[in-house]
């Protein structure tokens, strides 16, 4: 599903990579969590996959599309492909619960009956009936991000990446969150997570894939991740 | 069979691309008037300052209708006269008429009578009894008069040359009367006729100064508009949204910043124009004319300046969301 092969990033202003050789496979259906200290290449990681940056070298596979050939013109229908989730939600803020989550579909050109129909259910899976007409003002930290999980599923794409998804949420919220992306691999969706979370990290029992300046200094398979704050 | 199926499915295809295109053209002009009611304190902002800039324009343009009407109004005013022997002959009159006209420089001759400016002195000082007991009691008659009004009041060469070459005029010149673009009064023509090129042209570039400051101050107030909304700008790449969905919306707000604005701005300048005619003639100013344009052809001026505002709107927003859209 997600495949780089010797992926170098190294930025203009910058002497060292920000990613260095990284080879990574992620399988169809996988539930990865990527941790790293600030500065790892966590979201130098993100950035390539949502085609924001462009690797200085090395190979990027996703979902059969291979960047290499990706033009400019079709990078907006890579995307679609691509559920994204954000640390700070980046909602609109003007908009109500259902039009942010009907954006999605609308940019993608689908009819106003397929819309209609569509988001109450996303909305029923992330468990917000009845605040479809909330704006995000009028919603706690863990609603927002519920509705940035459901705008970021309401395509059914195959990947959704999770940047640092919890970081803004208290305990209870968070677990939420998590509970609610399980929920989501479980249809069938492959998630890619980060968080500095030592203990969601832990309860999750997932493979672990560690960053450390640029490099993967650790890839734990399912439920071998164990050993308490060991981030 | 097969390649009619083709066909079908190939004209199908082509029928659902356009229904998405224009859903998509609808939701564009959708979002950009529901952020335009939502943000309302910023679409109020952004339109006063487009209200100004146009007003700035519609000024521009009245003061530059009005500076050449005015000026245009002196310059008729300004006649070149010759003055003839009382007792010239009406034929003679004729033929000075005739080779004058034949001069490149000369718009329109108007003859006055010997008889004539007596009238016209005496009807114009009718409530003065010694004047008019005086003009009866004088022997020196009045002159006839040529009025000359010539195209352009800078260039009197033509009619000096006349002056001093033609026969015929020099035999009927009154020897007591110089011809008026004569000596000072000459100078005074020719300041007014410099006066008029400067103005005209410290009006233009004083226009184009205008627009292009007021095009400034409306584009960095747009630019600050989009500079605030740069995150919405950065999720809608990321959730997949082309470049013309996500500019779109903004191209309608400046569009409907441009409408009203319009509106206003014309209102505003026309409304100006009218409680400042009584005032402005009074010093004879021309500006019935410009009044009477703007009034005749308001749909016109509505129209330009719409395509204005909406000109400087959609320029700004693709300039300023361009740097924000960059994949």
């Amino acid at each position: 599903m997600i495949l780089l092969d010797r992926v170098t990033k190294t930025y203009s202003k910058s002497s060292s990579p920000a990613l260095d050789r990284v080879s990574l496979f992620i399988e169809p259906r996988e539930f990865v969590i990527l941790v790293g200290t600030s500065g790892a290449g966590k979201s130098t990681l993100f950035k390539l996959l949502t085609r924001e940056e462009k690797p200085t070298s090395g190979k990027i596979v996703v979902g059969g599309i291979d960047y290499d050939s990706l033009k400019d013109s079709n990078i907006p229908m890579l995307r679609r492909k691509i559920g994204v989730v954000f640390q700070d939600f980046k909602l609109l803020p003007q908009r109500t619960v259902f039009e942010n989550i009907a954006f999605a579909l609308e940019i993608a050109g689908m009819t106003r009956r397929e819309i209609k129909s569509t988001v109450p259910k996303v909305i029923e899976l992330v468990g917000l009936t009845g605040k479809e007409k909330h704006f995000p003002h009028q919603l706690a930290g863990g609603e927002r991000q519920r509705v940035a999980i459901a705008r970021a599923v309401v395509r059914q794409p195959k990947i959704l990446i999770a940047d640092e998804p919890t970081g803004n949420l208290d305990p209870r919220h968070s677990w939420d969150i998590i509970r609610l992306l399980e929920k989501i691999n479980k249809y069938g969706t492959t998630v890619l997570l980060t968080t500095h979370n030592a203990e969601i990290v832990n309860k999750l029992k997932r493979r672990v894939i560690t960053l450390d300046h640029g490099k993967i200094t650790g890839d734990q398979a399912v439920g071998s991740y164990r050993q308490g704050g060991g981030l | 069979m097969s390649t009619k199926k083709k066909t079908d499915h190939k004209a199908l295809s082509n029928k659902k691309h356009n229904k998405r295109r224009m859903l998509t053209f609808w939701r564009v002009i959708r979002y950009g008037t529901d952020s335009f009611i939502r943000n309302s304190w910023l679409s109020v902002a952004a339109t006063a300052v487009m209200t100004i800039t146009l007003l700035i324009i519609f000024t521009a343009f009245a003061t530059q209708n009005i500076l050449t009407d005015t000026v245009n109004d002196i310059q008729s005013k300004v006649n070149m006269s010759i003055y003839l022997k009382t007792d010239t002959q009406n034929n003679v009159v004729t033929d000075l008429t005739n080779d004058l006209k034949q001069l490149s420089s000369v718009k329109t001759i108007h003859v006055i009578s010997a008889d004539d400016a007596r009238t016209q002195f005496a009807k114009s000082n009718s409530s003065d009894a010694e004047t008019l007991s005086a003009l009866n009691a004088a022997t020196n008659k009045f002159p006839v008069t040529l009025q000359i009004e010539v195209n352009n009041i800078n260039d009197t060469s033509q009619l000096e040359k006349f002056v001093a070459d033609n026969a015929l005029l020099k035999k009927n010149i009154d020897p007591n009367h110089a011809p008026s673009f004569a000596g000072e009064k000459r100078n005074t023509i020719k300041s007014i006729g410099r006066a008029v090129n400067f103005a005209q042209v410290v009006g233009v570039g004083a226009g184009i100064i205008f627009v292009i400051i007021s095009s400034l101050i409306i584009f960095n107030t747009i630019r600050m508009a989009i500079f605030n909304r740069r995150e919405e700008i950065q999720m809608m790449k990321l959730i997949g949204a082309d470049q013309s969905f996500i500019r779109g919306p903004f191209l309608v707000e400046a569009i409907i910043y441009g409408i009203i604005a319009a509106f206003i701005s014309t209102g505003i300048g026309v409304w100006v124009l009218f409680a400042t005619s009584n005032t402005l003639s009074s010093y004879q100013i021309s500006v019935h004319d410009t009044i009477n344009l703007v009034t005749i052809y308001s749909p016109f001026v509505i129209l330009g300046m719409i395509s204005i505002g909406a000109l400087i709107g959609i320029v700004s927003s693709l300039l300023a969301t361009r740097r924000y859209l960059k994949l």
